[in-house]
C-alpha cells in the first residue's frame, strides 16, 4: 500500500451532475422506445386507439395515409398552430394565477393531474400490455395494485418527504406515460408539432413579452419558486478539501443583486409545489422550456457574485478559498392536458448542488425518440445521440450566457435533423455496405 | 429468430465493450461524456460519407473496385477525423489541467489520459457495432432468419455481429495507440493506426467473393489481435517507465 494515498484526480468527479441528469433522460427514452416497439405492431390493441384518437392536437385536421404530401403538411401545420395557440393561452392563464398568488390551487391541480396520468393513462397502457401478453390477472387485483401505485405516485410527486429515488422513479414514469400518448398522434402532426413547440419555447423565453419570461421574472422578483413538476437528481457529495455548508448564492441576471431570504431551502425541489394538470386521456402536453440562471445573495454573504466561477452544471468543485455556488436554474414549463392544464417545471442546480430538470423536456425528448422508433432502430440511435448533444450544448450555453435560455430548441432541431439525414442518407449507405459484408 | 437470438447477437457484438464500459468507464462520469461525444463524432462522419456517396448508391455493379473506392474514401476520412479529435483533445487537456490547478488538485495522470483515449476509442467501436450491426438486428427478433448468398454457412446476423466485434476491438485500442503516438511523436505508432484500419477495411472486401468470409473473418480477427497486443505492449512500456520515473 502507498504510504501516502494518491490524491484523487479531477477525472473522478468531473461532469457528475451532467451524467446524473442524462441517465434518467436516457432511461425515460429507453422505456418509451420499448413501449412503442412492444405496443405498436399492427396486431396489438394500441393501434386501434391511435387511429381514432381525437385530441386538441388533431382538431384541425386528421391525417389520412392516402392524402398527398402537400395536404399532410398543411394539415399538420394547422394542427400545430392550434396546439401552440392553446398552449400560449394556458401559459398566460398560469402567469395570471401565479400573479394572484393562487399557488395552493395550482398545487392541488398538479396533484390531481398526476393522479389522472398515473391512474388512467397508466392503467390503460397496463391493460394493453396485459392484453398483448395474455397476462393472467383478475380485475380486482388489478384495480387494487393500480390504485395503490397511483396514490403512492401522487404522494411521491407531491410531498417532499419521500425517498428521493421513489420521487425520481415516479416522475420518470409520468414522463414516459405522457410521452407514449403523444406518440399515438399521426406522424406528420407529431414532427411539425415538435418543431412548433421548439420555436414556441424560443419565443416564449427570449421575447420580452413571452409568458415564460414573465413567469421567471415574477418568480425572481418575489423570490419564490414556480410551482412545477421537477425532477431532482441526487445531490452530489464531495469529500474534497472544500468544506460543505458553504454559502449558497443565487445570482439574478448578473446585474441585480437581491438579498435573499430563506431562498436556499425553497430552491430544493422538495418544497417546489407541483403544478401539473392533466385532465384525462385526451390530453396534449405542451412544454415551453427555458434555461434560466438565477441567483440570490444570502443574507450572510453580501459578496457580489460577479467573478464567481460558473458551475453551469459542469462541476460543483469550487476553489478552496471561494465558497460559492452559483445555482443555475433552468425552468421548463409544461402544459399537459386538453386545455386548462399547465405544468411548470424547473431545471436548476439547487442549493445542495443537485440538478433539477423539469418534466417537459423528458416528455418531448421521449416523443421524438419514440416517433423515430416507429420507423427503425437506426433512427433511434441517431436521434438519441442528437438529443444528448443538444442537451450538452444547452448546458454549455447556459454556463456561458448566464440568463434564461430555452432548453428545447437545440435538442429538438438536432433530433429532427438527424432523423431526416439518417432516414434519407445513412440508411441506404449502411444497408448497402452491410448486406455485402463490407465494414470499416 | 426470437428475442433470445436477437439479444444473443447484440451481446456478441457488444459484449466486451459492455464489460469495458461497466468496469472502467462507468466509474468516471467524464469518461461517459467522452464516450458519448466520440460516438456522436463517428455518427456525423458516417452521415457525411453517406451524403457524399448517396448519389452513387445503390451500386449495381458486381465488380469489386467501386466498393474498394468506397472503403478507401471512408477510412481516409475517418483517419483524418482522428487527427482533428486529437487536436481537440489537446485543447481539452490544457483546459482540464488549468482547472485542476485552480482547484488545487493534481494534473491529469498518465492513466487518466489513457482512460480518456480508451473511452474515445470505445465510443468509436460502440458506434460501429451499433450502426453496422445492431440497427439491422430488428428482424432477428422475429421468427425467421436471413442468409446472404456470398456467405451462406451462417446467418447474416451472426456474421455481422462477429465482424462488428472485431472492428470494435480495433477501433477501441487503435485510439489509445494513436493518442500515445501523437503525444510521444512516435512515427511508427502514428502510422500503425491508419494502416491497420485500412487493411481491416480492405479485408472485408474479401467477403464479396463467394465463400470469401471463411478467409476474410479470421484474417480480420488476426488484425484485431495484432492491435490488441501492440496496444498492450505499448501501455505496459509506458506505465513501467512512468513508475520508474516517479
Amino acid at each position: 500500500m502507498d504510504r501516502n494515498p494518491r490524491p484523487t484526480s479531477i477525472l473522478n468527479s468531473l461532469g457528475e451532475e451532467i451524467i446524473r441528469i442524462i441517465t434518467p433522460v436516457s432511461i425515460c427514452m429507453l422505456l418509451v422506445v420499448i413501449l412503442v416497439s412492444i405496443l405498436n405492431d399492427d396486431s396489438s390493441s394500441a393501434s386501434n386507439l391511435s387511429s381514432s384518437m381525437t385530441t386538441i392536437a388533431t382538431m384541425a385536421y386528421s391525417e389520412d395515409s392516402s392524402d398527398s404530401i402537400g395536404d399532410k403538411l398543411k394539415g399538420a401545420l394547422l394542427n400545430s398552430l392550434v396546439f401552440v395557440g392553446v398552449i400560449t393561452v394556458v401559459t398566460f392563464i398560469l402567469v395570471l394565477l401565479f400573479y394572484y398568488r393562487c399557488t395552493k390551487f395550482l398545487k392541488y391541480y398538479m396533484g390531481f393531474s398526476a393522479f389522472l396520468v398515473l391512474g388512467f393513462m397508466g392503467g390503460e397502457i397496463a391493460l394493453f400490455l396485459i392484453q398483448d401478453f395474455s397476462f393472467p390477472i383478475d380485475c380486482f387485483s388489478f384495480v387494487l395494485v393500480l390504485f395503490n401505485s397511483t396514490v403512492v405516485g401522487v404522494l411521491a410527486v407531491f410531498m417532499s418527504k419521500m425517498a428521493i429515488f421513489l420521487t425520481q422513479a415516479y416522475l420518470v414514469v409520468i414522463g414516459m406515460l405522457v410521452a407514449y400518448w403523444f406518440t399515438l398522434l399521426p406522424e406528420w402532426t407529431t414532427w411539425v408539432l415538435l418543431v412548433a413547440m421548439a420555436l414556441y419555447d424560443l419565443a416564449a423565453v427570449l421575447l420580452p413579452g413571452g409568458p415564460l419570461r414573465l413567469l421567471v421574472e415574477l418568480a425572481i422578483s418575489r423570490d419564490e419558486d414556480i410551482p412545477a413538476l421537477v425532477y431532482e437528481a441526487r445531490p452530489v457529495t464531495y469529500n474534497d478539501s472544500v468544506p460543505r455548508g458553504s454559502v449558497i448564492q443565487r445570482r439574478v441576471w448578473r446585474d441585480r443583486s437581491n438579498i435573499g431570504s430563506e431562498g436556499d431551502e425553497i430552491a430544493n425541489s422538495g418544497s417546489n409545489p407541483n403544478l401539473n394538470a392533466n385532465s384525462g386521456l385526451n390530453s396534449s402536453s405542451t412544454v415551453g422550456t427555458f434555461l434560466h440562471v438565477g441567483s440570490d445573495q444570502n443574507e450572510r454573504n453580501l459578496v457580489h457574485a460577479e467573478e464567481g466561477r460558473v458551475s453551469g452544471g459542469d462541476s460543483q468543485l469550487t476553489a478552496p478559498l471561494i465558497e460559492r455556488r452559483i445555482s443555475v436554474q433552468m425552468h421548463l414549463q409544461e402544459d399537459a392536458a386538453s386545455g386548462e392544464n399547465l405544468a411548470l417545471e424547473g431545471i436548476g442546480l439547487g442549493s445542495s448542488g443537485a440538478i433539477k430538470l423539469g418534466l417537459g423536456d423528458f416528455i418531448f425528448y421521449s416523443v421524438l425518440v419514440g416517433r423515430a422508433a416507429m420507423y427503425d432502430f437506426m433512427t433511434v440511435y441517431a436521434c438519441y445521440l442528437a438529443i444528448i448533444a443538444g442537451l450538452g450544448i444547452t448546458l454549455v450555453l447556459l454556463a456561458f450566457y448566464q440568463k434564461a435560455l430555452p432548453a428545447l430548441p437545440f435538442s429538438v432541431m438536432l433530433g429532427v435533423l438527424f432523423y431526416l439525414l439518417t432516414r434519407l442518407l445513412l440508411e441506404v449507405f449502411i444497408v448497402q455496405c452491410s448486406v455485402h459484408l463490407l465494414m470499416f | 429468430m426470437t428475442v433470445a437470438a436477437g439479444i444473443g447477437y447484440a451481446l456478441l457484438a457488444l459484449g466486451p465493450s459492455l464489460s469495458l464500459f461497466v468496469s472502467v468507464i462507468s466509474k468516471k462520469p467524464f469518461l461517459i461524456l467522452t464516450l458519448l461525444s466520440s460516438t456522436l463524432v463517428w455518427l456525423i462522419s458516417l452521415i457525411v460519407l453517406s451524403g457524399v456517396w448517396r448519389a452513387f448508391l445503390p451500386l449495381k455493379t458486381t465488380a469489386w473496385w467501386p466498393y474498394g473506392i468506397l472503403i478507401l474514401s471512408s477510412v481516409g476520412f475517418q483517419e483524418g477525423l482522428r487527427i482533428v479529435i486529437w487536436r481537440v483533445y489537446k485543447r481539452l487537456e490544457d483546459m482540464l489541467d488549468a482547472f485542476a490547478d485552480k482547484v488545487s488538485k493534481p494534473r491529469l495522470f498518465l492513466t487518466d489520459k489513457m482512460q480518456i483515449a480508451l473511452a474515445a476509442g470505445l465510443g468509436h467501436g460502440v458506434a460501429h457495432a451499433v450502426f453496422f450491426c445492431l440497427s439491422l438486428l430488428t428482424p432477428a427478433f422475429g421468427p425467421a432468419t436471413f442468409y446472404v448468398e456470398k456467405c451462406s454457412q451462417l446467418p447474416f446476423f451472426l456474421i455481422s455481429s462477429i465482424i462488428a466485434l472485431a472492428f470494435a476491438i480495433i477501433h477501441t485500442f487503435s485510439m489509445v495507440i494513436a493518442f500515445n503516438g501523437y503525444e510521444e511523436k512516435n512515427r511508427v505508432q502514428q502510422l500503425f493506426v491508419p494502416i491497420v484500419h485500412l487493411v481491416a477495411g480492405i479485408l472485408t472486401l474479401i467477403n464479396l467473393a463467394s465463400g470469401g468470409c471463411i478467409v476474410g473473418i479470421p484474417l480480420l480477427y488476426f488484425m484485431a489481435m495484432l492491435t490488441l497486443m501492440y496496444c498492450g505492449k505499448m501501455v505496459l512500456r509506458r506505465l513501467t517507465e512512468n513508475q520508474r520515473s516517479q
